[in-house]
């Protein structure tokens, strides 16, 4: 009875300044202090799976969702919940994803010391992201103001660039951090088309005898490392080969770069020949010619990002734009990746490749599912995350309008695990202090 | 008076035979009086005489007529030259016979000559001539006698030398033919300047200026003006990678009053309109691009379409010039032996005649040069220089016989009689005779036959051998293995054929060491190929030129044409904002009419309905690196602002078709930042399909780039040595580079009023800082920290001028109060940050704050990928700082139009503008907004539907071309394996010629 007399009843309206106040009472305790049941309702929920409820009712507890009920069927008792939040006219999403990433292991593109991508080796599958990955990344903080809340730290350059893991884009350390550890390794298949030489005066050497030799290499190092997890009694430890072990018999992906038609072909075959458990294709920029072949292979693909050019002066000028729809209409398992160019702070736009891609071909809750619960599922950690759904983790966000859209995306509380999350950053402070520059 | 002072030159010059040495004993005998007999002579590209004698005394050929009408002079030796063809030796004016790559430092700077080592026109290729045996061998395969040759380096080449490729003479070189070779190509200078073409195209107009100031003062001595200013009067040859460069070096011989003859690349069916209204002579290359390996279907979808199509227009490429009234020579250039003839057919096959080829080859050039009363055809008084053919090399495959070059007779090969020898015989061998047959082997000159023989007698199968023939002249020679009752082990037969042909006898040795008479009889002779006269079998021509040549060109250019939009939600960006159910109309390319009811209905108007569309003016990108060749930062120097973009537009960049399919119709091109004072701007519209001259807004305001902060200071190098390396050393980049144009602004003065005794020199680059000076060029200035716009402010402001635009500008928003009242815009991106040091405070708020205090705002891309959707990026302008929607609009229209000063022109739909319209299927700020029609200039050149037409026009072509080039794979024609060009795109940072594949430092 004590405690119900200290229940606070929020009434949140969607004004900003009153907004503003709810948050810093909701924030004034820290991350991971959250109130222990909370009710958001009458939202406009896009579950994450393709559905969605217009208004909706969202209990969580503990950090869980524990109620999902359409508010004009269901009635409810406010003293039930410690925190109620008024969303009528609000959009609630899933945290979105940002898989393939070097969100949060780098900070500066051309400050070499912020880097913490690339190691040097060209068989680095015992290299590991979740360690570096730093959870006060000043560009993390502008990007899940946009709603994304989850990313994939991801290694990169060498054949085998090394371990990604699935990460919270909150948290005191990595290791609270952590969503999915060593979720898999990373692979840049070799590249069919490639020569040694540069743009205008092409290497005399054939590619394709290359690219041959480069494959077999690769299937040289995964006959070893199959051979190693097959191994009863491990002689020797060997940190390169049992960073694979879980690719055979566990649950660890293997991300395979690749883009061409050759290249996609021959990773299809390979995931075969050595018996991998969770292949997936990450880019994939011929994927839409062999749908069929990726459906029935049921490899998943992380499609190229939306906004980047045709790679060939033919090529349909949209095509990027198209390529999730085009897989979708092909049945193909997919979600949309950022990587490319300035791709950590980028991040933040991930919504809108999501929007893109929604103009270009994708329903929108197919748009929102390729950014949240297919980017988890191909992810592994679609238990928990990627939908609103009971018995899920309470990852979601609220935005004032469509969230896909640039004018509209307008993220006014975020949840992670339960959590309300910072929604301020630095931009936003600098934002506020030079606007008082120019009040007088 | 040209022709006048040519016609002395003709008098002066000569193949000058140097005084041999002195001989050993007696002088070699040897005839110099010749009289060849009964041949096809080809005296000119238009008159072939058969059955010609053909006269030579000493170097000179004395007379040329039909035999039995032509008198042969006693005394000549006589050669017999029946069936054989002769063609006159053929000139190449393009070569580097003789030249040694490596010899002769020919880039000097130290000395009386130029200051940039790669202008060196006093480089004379006689005097770093050699005779070099091989290089003559390789271009006599070709045919040809006479080589124009010069020093392959730098951008102002040197003088030629006319050699002849005989071997006998030790000089036979001529240096009075006077001509002189350019090119853009930097070569082997160690200097960094210029790294980019536009860099060579301002220093090769800048040494021509000094030339003529040298002219004017000769105050100073300095061999390498000198050498220019004569080089004026020459013939000159520019040599160029590729069709732009040539628009490219004619703007340049425009300004000069130069007349260029042009070194082709093979592409040049691609600027027939511009090269037919010049008077040059091109030379044009045979190294058509051979096929691709196709077979495998993964690798040929890769094979752009561009390159594709250049493959089955190259070899067009002589015939279409000549049909279009264009002087062409060919060259040998850069062509095997055997790859040159099978080209030259391949080119008469593609329509070009034998006889315009001949000529092409033989009296242009002579033409060209102006050594046509000399060579280029076999005329009495002309050099005896010609080859002697089996057969007709224009028609089918032929072999050279001899050579006669200055009279020199040189035999290559001799008409082979084995063919005469095939056959059937029966050999008639101690009383047996046994039936043989002779068939020419894999080699040209080798047999080889089969002997048959029975086992045993009595057992009716053949047994064959193979059968060794050696042949030569008149000796034969037989040699087999037999094992049959009467012969056990090998048996050798040497004997003469007889001059009847078909009989052989002679002696032999048998296996059993027994030497005796042998005889052999023809049977049946070789069904011998009847000779036929050779002929070519046209190819198919009709293929078409697109606008541009590649994926998404123009089969025919569009033209302007009246427009009605009709029901459309109407973003006019003027006071009436946004009009309901409105009509936009244009005719002749202006907009006549915004609004609602009644509208004018030009005749022949297409009618767009635009229901529930929403139509807007064209997006205007104020910062863009896109349509760009060889350079976009002339990075040799700190202060470039002598070169400019204008020069290298490249009009074949699908990035033009991309962005108009984002509703892109205006771009500032520009410089990159590589320096405090970069190039000069090019203000384009898209008009896809048009020549970069014709994309050039005409009347534009002049633009000039600066930058500052970390792209100056080179920061991503740890090696730079070059000034500046901090901010503090920019700012005295600019006093510096401002206190020097003022002073050269004074000597003009002091010259003009009479009070200076020396003519200044024009500088290009000072003439710019002057014009920036005067307020008459406009300056977008590369930024992004406050403390450096702020410096750069007061610069200006100390200088009397003001920085019209700061672009990036990410630090904007803590300084707009000072940038308003400096009176500059900022043309910004929408939210990027976090790739390089120096934009660590920038905020995506930085658009609407700057706006909010009255900064005219733009969205700009630079970036070949978000110049596609700028919509996007203007609508983030609501995101962050929560812009109206007119307002955030205007950020990629009316404002780059006003930070342009063009926006009088275009940036909103008014009565009397440009009409540069996009049809949009949505609200142009929605992330579901598609264009769905971009008109520039009143011709509809994005179209959604159309699009989708190309798209299904361009893999047929693709398609077609493949199998075509399929069908050559299979045949057996030359092919090469398909190699992935990187992607690159030019970035603000991105030094060189080349597009960098690195990362985008902006």
């Amino acid at each position: 009875m004590g405690k119900k007399n200290q229940l606070k009843k929020i009434i949140i309206n969607m004004k900003k300044s009153l907004l503003s106040l709810l948050l810093v009472f909701l924030c004034s305790n820290g991350y991971g202090q959250a109130p222990s049941k909370i009710l958001l309702v009458d939202g406009f929920l896009h579950i994450g799976n393709g559905e969605t409820i217009e208004r909706a009712l969202i209990g969580i507890e503990n950090g869980e969702i524990r109620l999902i009920k359409n508010a004009l069927a269901h009635s409810f008792n406010e003293k039930d919940w410690d925190t109620i939040i008024p969303l009528k006219g609000a959009h609630i999403y899933p945290g979105f994803v940002a898989p393939n990433t070097t969100l949060g292991i780098t900070e500066i593109d051309q400050v070499r010391a912020s880097h913490d991508f690339r190691e040097v080796g060209v068989y680095n599958p015992h290299i590991r992201t979740q360690i570096a990955f730093n959870v006060e990344s000043k560009i993390i903080s502008t990007v899940r103001t946009n709603g994304v809340l989850i990313a994939q730290p991801t290694p990169r350059g060498g054949s085998i660039s090394g371990s990604s893991s699935v990460m919270k884009l909150d948290g005191w350390n990595w290791e609270d951090a952590t969503i999915s550890k060593d979720d898999g390794i990373h692979i840049n298949w070799p590249s069919s088309m490639n020569s040694n030489g540069w743009w205008a005066e092409p290497a005399p050497k054939s590619a394709n005898k290359k690219y041959g030799d480069q494959v077999k290499e690769l299937e040289h190092f995964f006959t070893m490392a199959s051979a190693y997890a097959a191994g009863k009694k491990i002689e020797q430890q060997d940190g390169r080969l049992e960073a694979l072990r879980s690719c055979f018999k566990g649950n660890k992906r293997v991300y395979f770069h690749a883009n061409e038609l050759q290249e996609l072909q021959d990773v299809i075959s390979f995931s075969e020949t050595y018996k991998i458990k969770h292949p997936v294709i990450v880019g994939g920029y011929d994927a839409h010619l062999i749908t069929r072949k990726l459906s029935d292979a049921k490899i998943p693909v992380m499609v190229v990002r939306p906004h980047s050019l045709p790679e060939n002066e033919e090529d349909d000028i949209d095509l990027p734009y198209k390529l999730p729809a085009l897989l979708q209409t092909g049945g193909v398992k997919f979600c949309i990746q950022n990587a490319g160019d300035m791709e950590a702070m980028n991040s933040r736009n991930i919504p809108f490749l999501a929007g893109t891609a929604m103009a270009y071909g994708l329903t929108e809750e197919e748009a929102v599912r390729a950014v949240s619960l297919s980017s988890c599922e191909i992810l592994g950690i679609d238990e928990k995350y990627g939908s609103i759904e009971k018995g899920k983790s309470a990852t979601l966000f609220v935005s004032k309008g469509n969230a896909l859209d640039m004018r509209t995306n307008d993220v006014i509380i975020a949840l992670i695990d339960g959590a309300f999350v910072e929604l301020s950053n630095m931009q936003k402070e600098l934002y506020n202090k030079y606007s008082k520059k120019y009040k007088n | 008076m040209r022709s006048l002072l040519f016609i002395g030159f003709l008098c002066l010059w000569n193949f000058v035979i140097a005084q041999s040495a002195p001989s050993n004993g007696m002088k070699d005998s040897k005839p110099t009086y010749y009289a060849l007999k009964d041949a096809t002579v080809y005296v000119s590209p238009t008159v072939k005489l058969s059955n010609a004698v053909l006269i030579i005394k000493g170097n000179k050929i004395e007379r040329v007529g039909k035999t039995g009408l032509t008198k042969i002079p006693s005394g000549a030796v006589i050669i017999d030259c029946k069936d054989k063809i002769i063609l006159p030796a053929f000139i190449d004016l393009h070569s580097s016979n003789g030249i040694s790559k490596k010899e002769g430092k020919t880039s000097k700077s130290d000395g009386v000559y130029y200051w940039n080592q790669a202008i060196h026109p006093e480089v004379d290729a006689s005097k770093l001539y050699s005779f070099s045996e091989n290089a003559a061998k390789e271009m006599i395969k070709k045919g040809f006698g006479f080589a124009l040759t010069h020093k392959e380096d730098g951008i102002s080449r040197g003088k030629g030398a006319l050699i002849s490729l005989n071997p006998e003479a030790q000089s036979n070189i001529s240096s009075l033919i006077n001509t002189s070779y350019f090119s853009f190509e930097k070569g082997s200078s160690k200097q960094r300047y210029p790294s980019s073409q536009m860099g060579a195209i301002a220093l090769l107009r800048q040494a021509f200026y000094d030339a003529q100031w040298h002219d004017e003062t000769n105050n100073y001595l300095n061999l390498s003006l000198d050498a220019l200013n004569r080089q004026r009067n020459s013939t000159m040859f520019f040599k160029t990678r590729d069709k732009l460069e040539i628009l490219r070096a004619q703007k340049i011989a425009d300004e000069f009053e130069l007349r260029f003859n042009y070194l082709g690349s093979g592409n040049e069916y691609e600027i027939l309109e511009t090269l037919s209204e010049l008077n040059s002579t091109v030379i044009l290359p045979l190294n058509f691009p051979k096929a691709y390996d196709v077979k495998n279907p993964y690798i040929s979808r890769q094979i752009p379409l561009s390159e594709l199509k250049h493959w089955e227009l190259a070899p067009m490429n002589p015939s279409i010039l000549h049909k279009n009234g264009i002087n062409i020579c060919l060259t040998g250039k850069d062509v095997s032996s055997k790859d040159f003839w099978s080209n030259l057919r391949k080119s008469i096959a593609h329509g070009l005649s034998m006889e315009d080829a001949l000529n092409a080859l033989t009296l242009e050039p002579a033409k060209t040069i102006h050594a046509q009363n000399l060579l280029g055809s076999l005329e009495e008084g002309k050099y005896a220089s010609f080859m002697i053919y089996d057969l007709n090399p224009l028609v089918e495959n032929a072999v050279i016989l001899e050579s006669w070059l200055l009279g020199n007779r040189t035999i290559h090969d001799e008409l082979s009689t084995e063919n005469k020898i095939l056959g059937k015989y029966n050999i008639s061998l101690n009383g047996t005779t046994y039936p043989i047959e002779i068939k020419s082997g894999n080699g040209k000159k080798t047999l080889k036959g089969t002997l048959r023989y029975k086992l045993k007698s009595g057992i009716t199968a053949d047994t064959t051998v193979n059968l060794y023939v050696f042949h030569n002249k008149n000796d034969i020679t037989l040699q087999f293995n037999i094992n049959n009752s009467e012969l056990n082990g090998s048996v050798a037969l040497r004997g003469k054929v007889s001059s009847r042909m078909g009989v052989f006898e002679g002696e032999g040795l048998l296996p059993n060491g027994d030497w005796v008479k042998w005889t052999a009889i023809r049977s049946n002779s070789a069904k011998s190929k009847e000779k036929k006269t050779g002929f070519i079998v046209p190819a198919d021509t009709a293929v078409e030129t697109w606008y541009p040549n590649l994926a998404y060109g123009f089969s025919e250019l569009p033209e302007k044409e009246p427009l009605i939009i009709k029901n459309a939600t109407v973003w006019t960006n003027e006071a009436d904002g946004i009009i309901e159910n409105a009509t936009v109309v244009a005719e002749d390319g202006i907009i006549i009419f915004v609004g609602t009811g009644n509208y004018p209905k030009p005749l022949g108007a297409k009618i767009i309905d635009a229901n529930g569309k929403h139509v807007t003016s064209g997006i205007i990108d104020e910062h863009s690196h896109i349509a760009i060749s060889k350079g976009v930062n002339e990075g040799g120097q700190a202060i470039s602002s002598e070169v400019s973009i204008s020069d290298v537009v490249n009009p074949k960049d699908i990035n033009i078709y991309r962005q108009l399919s984002g509703g892109v119709t205006t771009a500032q091109l520009l410089h990159g930042s590589a320096n405090p004072i970069g190039g000069q701007s090019a203000l384009i519209k898209l008009k896809w399909g048009f020549s970069a001259e014709e994309m050039l807004i005409d009347q534009a305001p002049g633009f000039i780039k600066f930058a500052l902060g970390e792209n100056v200071k080179q920061s991503s190098s740890n090696y730079s040595r070059r000034f500046p390396r901090t901010r503090m050393g920019v700012e005295q980049v600019y006093y510096d580079a401002f206190a020097r144009a003022l002073a050269y602004e004074k000597e003009w003065q002091q010259w003009n009023e009479g009070t200076a005794d020396e003519k200044p020199r024009v500088d290009l680059e000072l003439n710019v800082l002057l014009e920036i000076l005067h307020r008459k060029r406009f300056v977008t200035c590369h930024s992004y920290i406050q403390s450096e716009i702020n410096m750069l402010m007061h610069v200006a402001d100390s200088m009397g001028f003001n920085i019209n635009t700061f672009t990036h500008i990410l630090e904007g928003y803590k300084l707009a109060d000072k940038m308003v009242k400096h009176g500059v815009g900022g043309s910004t991106f929408s939210d990027w940050w976090a790739y390089k040091y120096e934009v660590n405070d920038a905020i995506p708020y930085n658009a609407a704050m700057m706006n909010a205090q009255g900064v005219v705002v733009a969205i700009n891309s630079d970036d070949a990928e978000m110049g596609r959707r700028l919509n996007q990026e203007a609508a983030k302008g609501v995101k962050y700082g929560g812009m109206d929607e007119q307002e955030a609009w205007k950020m990629v229209t009316l404002n780059p139009a006003k930070l342009l000063h063009l926006d009088d022109q275009m940036g909103s739909l008014k009565v009397g503008k440009d009409a540069d319209i996009v049809v949009w299927s949505d609200h142009p700020l929605s992330i579901t907004a598609k264009v769905e029609c971009t008109v520039v200039d009143g011709m509809v050149l994005f179209d959604k539907k159309r699009d989708a037409a190309l798209r299904k026009i361009n893999q047929q072509e693709k398609a077609r071309i493949v199998s075509k080039m399929l069908q050559d794979n299979n045949a057996g024609g030359r092919k090469r394996p398909f190699y992935k060009k990187k992607k690159g795109h030019y970035h603000c940072n991105t030094i060189g010629e080349e597009k960098s594949t690195e990362e985008n430092h902006h």
